[in-house]
Formats: structure tokens, C-alpha cells, sequence
């Protein structure tokens, strides 16, 4: 930490170029209109997609039309970092705390306060840069930014505008089976720190004659980083994938907890459509309010074939530069404001911040200390033998996979332990909503119930009810292998003497058997199985109880 | 190079910020803030005028850029008095700036980052109490249309 310091800036390349500051917002994509069936990779999942248009044969048009145009789509992305304090100043902040209560001077822009780093800020940002292969600006700066709304009560937003802390770099994922599989390669064209606003809420007239809007300055000066993708993605699928890789790794490296739903994660896409063979860009539309994975890929496939349609109809006049957002409820995108010129943001160097200025040796301490990243680890799962749907459900939550990890540290089988963590195991964290980590059942015990059923000490029907009491209750294996006398039973003598009983019982059903019935082997396997407790080793009770079945009685 | 990089720095001096968002509605009528006449005259008289090679500001325009209404008399008045401004800016265009590196701020030494960890600011009260339309546990503004 202390290697990082902070002087003013004496070189700047790039700092007097406004050219530079262009941002390539636009990738050409085939615009495949497919229709999503299940799930991401990540837990949320994606609903079936709903067609634009109700009408068959609008529809059909549609189809028909989408082959001929490629739309062009970037994302920008904000995300919350998971700092004690403000950017600027040493106020905590704590989602949910009740409004205006963490405010300072600082953050209220009162005059006179001046902003003081927080140095967690650079080194999140830096983590998250080396995360995404950037390259990083070892000299950078801050930059106001006009901003004139009361929920930055300033009147500028922080932020950086030509010399951002990490440029060109790219993330890499793996596509879920269900959308055609496939690893993409995305590119990042910058990632900069800047300040959030605090919460703008309207109210609907009340008391007032005048409509009010009621301000909570929170939020006003809280950490955030900007992503901004090259625009390497084709479709809504593509997107949301992206977004929900961004997720992960901010989770991984520990910088953010990606919640989509507190705001913590938030995508603004923007997308335009263009005749296939067509140089210039289509007219781009920018879309907001997409609180979820899932809604991101639905309203980029939605505004994809609104504008396909509108080309095809020869009304591609009616799409204009705009902002609009995504409605939940009715599944589309709406107006929101159109866009009049370029906003004139009219940035200038912060002259209250001194420069960024990083050392590599710095930068090389916080790469030495980065996690092993989701793309990593998903590679080194593949290379142990997982299929891909294994590799992306273990690698999805950091959590998961250093709980699975664990277990193979501790000598388990990695495919018997991963088909217990995707099966039972998921299923009982879902059913009673828990986390792995809030689970009793430990990696230790988990590779001890493997080696158990392996040496067949207890049976897999065991094995299966100890694991649930071990994720209910906890304890180990073999306490309770002991105290529930589990011991899986392989002397061929007493599994012998329950088959005679049970056969001696049941003199319809062998007399049956022996007259060519020979389905109702499964019956009797299961009574001497239950006879046992359920502990005596399939294999043998199979093979003894096949031998007596067959004798000459 | 060197000189345009001074004028955006010195171009928005914070005095020619608007106020606080909370503390004045950004359509509120504000007073434009005066150029000292003296300093821009004396500066302006101290350098070699080869004319002016920036071009005047659009006024209103400018005014609308910094959400500030004035009025055409004000616009009236004020323009000569920027245009004086600019073409000071103009003068320094001609300075050669080839071996100075760009400066944007003093110097600072010593540690101007903290650590991550809360403090409490223990006056919040009286900030509170300071806000013009303060209804619990909301701060009130006027509506806002088209935020970005
Ligand atoms: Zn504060």
C-alpha cells in the first residue's frame, strides 16, 4: 500500500487530444434471431424469449428479414465497488441505511470540503484491470464532469475522462450448452473510477402543488468503476453472458458483490441495426433499466428485431438517437428521452485530487495476489476431464468451486465429487434456500462420504441419507456410519440367510418367478434390501439372490 | 498545445461553477461572476497583443452550458467583458510552450489518500438544518426532467 504514491501529473500523452477520447461503441453482429430456452450460466434464468410481434406473418417477416441486417451492440457497465467508505470521503456506506444519513460535507458539496481518495478505490480498480488484460495508465488522473441534477449536489461528477486507469484489454467466457456453447472473447476498451450519484426518487405531488423529487445523498459519492466493452457481442445471449462474466469476476477478485437488483451491477447497452454490406452505423439507441441478466438479453433481442422491423419496412427514419428503457411487464422497450446534440460535458482536470500515480511494483504486488479468475479456473476444470456444463455450474460461484476444490485436495474422486456438489447437493441448497457456505456439510466429509461408498464400507442408498444429514445437521462420516450402525453388510452368510427368509416368504412370487416371471427378481432384491436396513452390498445380495432363484428347489 | 491546455484549466475557474445543486434550483436566476476589469486590463496591457486567435463565446450559449439565466441586457453586458478574458487566453496561444511540460495543478507532497475507514461526520445536523426544503427524511428539490 504504501508503494502507491500519489503526485501530480507531469506527462500526459494523451491528456490535450480530444480525439482520443472517442469511444468505439459498435461491433457488427449477424443478427441471429434465436430464441432462448433455458437458463445462463449463472443462477438466474433466461425465459423463453417472447416474439415481437403476435401476428404469424409479421413474424415470419421478421424472421425472414433478420437475415438480412447486422446489428451492432456495446455495453457500458457501473460497477458499485463494496468499499467501507465513499470515494471521496470517509463516510460508510451501507446499502439499505435509512436515507441521508451518511452524508459529510464532501459528499454534499458544501464549500470549501475537499475530496481525499480512498486508496481501496485504486486498488480495486487496478485488480479489476489486470483481471481484464488491460493495459494500465501507471500516470492517471481525475476529471470533473458537469453534471447538473441535486442528486450530485456538486454540480460535477468525478470521474476520468482521456486518461482512464485501464484501457484495452478483454474478458473471456464460455457460452452454456443451451445457447449453442462456444467460448467468446470480448474486448474492453477502458475501465475508469468515478463517483456515483445519490438516489433521485419523485413523489407523486402529495401536499404539494408542485411536484417534488426527494433526494438521498447515500449514494453520492460512492466508488464505482465504469466498464466499457469493445463491441464484440451479436446478440441479447452474448450480453447478458457478458455481464453475468462481469459479475463473477468482480465477485472473484472481491472488489464488488454484482448485485443486479441493489444497483450494484448496472448495464447500459446500446445497439444499432444495419442493412448486411452497409459501411455506416445504424442510428444508436441506448437502453437502461436492465436489472437483471436475463432482462438485458430479452430487451437486446427485442430492440434488435423492433429495429429490424422498422428497416425492413422501409421506416428506418423512425429510429432515432434516444435513450429507452426496458419494461419488465410488457416485455419491450420504450421512449425515454431523445437525444438532442451531443451532451457537453465540458470535463476538466480535478483540480482538488492530485494524480494517480502508480508504481509497477505496486501493480506487481496486487497481480501477484489475484485470485485464480473464473476463466482460469474453467480451463484447469476442463483439463481434470469435467464437460462443459460441469465446468460452468462449479465455476459459476466462487464458493462452490473452492468448496469443490477442497474436496479433491482432500483425495475425492472429481467426478463423484462433482456429481454430488450438481446434484444432491445443489438441489437441498435450493430447496432450503442456503448458500455452500451456510451448509453443515464440509468438504472434508464430503470426500470422506466419496471414500466410504468407493471402499464400500456404506452402500450409495447410505451414502445418500448420511449426506443429508450431514447437510442438515453436520457431523462426519464415520460418526455416523458408527452411531446409526451403517456398515455396509458383505458377508455372503448373512445376506444369505435374509435371502432364505425372504424367499420363504414369499412362495407365490417364486413359484412365479420359476414359471418365467423373471421381472419380479427386482421385488425380491428389494425386500431382502430392506430386510437389511438397506446395508447389504447390492452386488453380493444380487448375485446370492440370483443363485438361490435359479436353484433346483 | 501548451496554452490550451491552460485554458481549460483556468477557462472554468470554480468561482464560474454554479452553486450547489441543493442549495440553488438549477433554473434559478444567478448572477454571472464578474472579471475583475483591472486584472484582465493590466494583464492584457503587460503582453504584446499579435490579435486574438480564439473566438469569442457565444454568450447565452455559454450561460446555458453552466445552467445560468441571464438576462439580454446581462448578456449585453457581460460579453465585452468576456470577450476581454479570451482574448488574454488568446495572447498566451502566441507563448512558446514546447519544452514545458503541462501542468495541471500545484504540487502536492506527502500522502493526499486515506485509508478505507468510516468516520462518521458528527455535525450532520446542522448540514441538515441548512437544507432550504428538508422533509424527513428527504431532502426536496424541485422536479427533475430529462437526467441524464
Ligand atoms: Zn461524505
Amino acid at each position: 500500500m504504501a508503494s502507491t504514491i500519489f503526485r501530480s501529473l507531469h506527462s500526459h500523452p494523451f491528456l490535450f487530444h480530444p480525439t482520443a477520447l472517442i469511444r468505439r461503441k459498435y461491433v457488427i453482429l449477424y443478427c441471429t434471431m434465436r430464441s432462448a430456452q433455458t437458463q445462463t450460466a449463472t443462477q438466474e434464468k433466461v425465459k423463453p424469449q417472447v416474439k415481437v410481434s403476435p401476428h404469424s406473418t409479421q413474424s415470419k417477416a421478421l424472421e425472414k428479414a433478420s437475415k438480412d441486417y447486422e446489428a451492432v451492440i456495446g455495453i457500458e457497465t457501473h460497477v458499485q465497488l463494496n468499499t467501507l467508505t465513499k470515494a471521496f470521503c470517509s463516510c460508510p456506506y451501507n446499502y439499505g441505511s435509512p436515507p441521508n444519513t451518511s452524508v459529510c460535507p464532501i459528499c454534499m458539496g458544501l464549500p470549501g470540503a475537499l475530496p481525499v481518495l480512498n486508496l481501496k478505490v485504486i486498488e480495486s480498480a487496478v485488480k479489476v484491470g489486470l483481471a481484464l488484460n488491460c493495459k494500465l495508465s501507471l500516470n492517471s488522473k481525475f476529471d470533473r464532469k458537469q453534471y447538473f441534477y441535486p442528486d450530485l449536489p456538486k454540480g460535477y461528477q468525478i470521474s476520468q475522462f482521456d486518461v482512464p486507469i485501464a484501457t484495452s484489454g478483454y474478458i473471456d467466457l464460455d457460452l452454456p450448452l443451451e445457447f449453442g456453447g462456444g467460448h467468446r472473447k470480448f474486448g474492453i476498451t477502458r475501465v475508469h473510477m468515478e463517483e456515483d450519484a445519490g438516489k433521485l426518487l419523485h413523489s407523486e405531488g402529495g401536499s404539494y402543488s408542485q411536484e417534488t423529487a426527494e433526494v438521498d445523498l447515500n449514494r453520492a459519492g460512492v466508488p464505482l468503476l465504469e466498464i466499457v466493452s469493445e463491441p464484440d457481442m451479436r446478440n441479447g445471449i452474448e450480453a447478458a453472458e457478458y455481464a453475468a462474466e462481469l459479475q463473477r469476476l468482480v465477485r472473484y477478485l472481491g472488489v464488488s458483490n454484482g448485485n443486479m437488483q441493489e444497483g450494484s451491477l448496472r448495464c447500459d447497452v446500446n445497439i444499432s441495426v444495419r442493412p448486411i454490406g452497409q459501411l455506416q452505423f445504424g442510428t444508436k439507441v441506448e437502453i437502461k433499466n436492465l436489472n437483471s441478466f436475463s432482462s438485458v438479453s430479452r430487451a437486446i433481442d427485442y430492440e434488435i428485431s423492433r429495429q429490424v422491423l422498422l428497416h425492413s419496412q422501409g421506416q428506418d427514419k423512425e429510429i432515432v438517437q434516444e435513450t429507452r428503457l426496458w419494461e419488465e411487464g410488457a416485455q419491450k422497450t420504450v421512449t425515454m428521452r431523445k437525444k438532442e446534440g451531443l451532451a457537453d460535458y465540458r470535463y476538466f482536470p480535478e483540480p482538488d485530487l492530485p494524480g494517480v500515480f502508480l508504481t509497477t511494483d505496486y501493480v506487481d504486488g496486487i497481480r501477484n495476489s489475484l485470485p485464480e479468475l473464473p476463466e482460469t479456473k474453467r480451463r484447469r476444470y476442463e483439463k481434470m476431464g469435467l464437460s462443459m456444463q460441469d465446468v460452468l455450474f462449479l465455476a459459476n460461484d466462487m464458493n462452490v468451486a473452492e468448496f469443490f476444490d477442497t474436496t479433491i485436495t482432500k483425495g475425492a474422486d472429481v467426478k463423484l465429487a462433482t456429481n454430488w456438489i450438481m446434484g444432491d447437493i445443489a438441489a437441498y441448497m435450493k430447496n432450503e434456500k442456503l448458500t455452500i457456505n451456510e451448509i453443515k456439510l464440509t468438504p472434508q466429509e464430503l470426500a470422506e462420504l466419496i471414500a466410504s461408498i468407493k471402499d464400500g464400507t456404506i452402500s450409495g442408498k447410505i451414502g445418500k441419507e448420511i449426506l443429508f444429514e450431514l447437510l442438515a445437521k453436520g457431523g462426519t462420516v464415520k460418526g455416523l456410519i458408527e452411531a446409526k450402525d451403517l456398515v455396509q453388510i458383505v458377508d455372503p452368510a448373512e445376506i444369505e440367510k435374509w435371502v432364505e427368509k425372504v424367499l420363504s416368504e414369499n412362495p407365490k412370487q417364486l413359484e412365479q418367478y420359476r414359471g418365467g416371471k423373471t421381472k419380479l427378481q427386482g421385488y425380491f432384491a428389494g425386500q431382502v434390501m430392506k430386510l437389511s436396513k438397506g446395508k447389504a452390498n447390492p452386488g453380493l445380495l444380487n448375485k446370492i439372490l440370483l443363485e438361490k432363484l435359479n436353484a433346483k428347489s | 498545445m501548451g496554452s490550451r491546455a491552460l485554458l481549460l484549466v483556468k477557462g472554468v475557474s470554480s468561482s464560474s461553477l454554479p452553486k450547489n445543486q441543493l442549495f440553488c434550483n438549477f433554473n434559478c436566476k444567478s448572477h454571472f461572476p464578474r472579471p475583475n476589469n483591472n486584472w484582465v486590463r493590466t494583464n492584457c496591457s503587460t503582453t504584446q497583443s499579435s490579435g486574438p486567435s480564439l473566438e469569442p463565446p457565444d454568450l447565452p450559449r455559454l450561460a446555458q452550458t453552466a445552467r445560468i439565466s441571464l438576462t439580454p441586457h446581462e448578456v449585453e453586458e457581460f460579453a465585452p467583458k468576456i470577450g476581454l478574458v479570451i482574448d488574454w487566453f488568446g495572447q498566451l496561444q502566441d507563448v512558446d510552450l514546447q519544452s514545458v511540460e503541462p501542468s495541471i495543478r500545484a504540487d502536492t507532497e506527502g500522502d493526499s489518500f486515506r485509508a478505507d475507514i468510516p468516520e462518521t461526520f458528527e455535525n450532520r445536523e446542522a448540514m441538515i438544518a441548512a437544507v432550504p426544503n428538508y422533509e424527513e427524511p428527504y431532502i426536496k428539490v424541485p422536479k427533475v426532467l430529462n437526467k441524464e
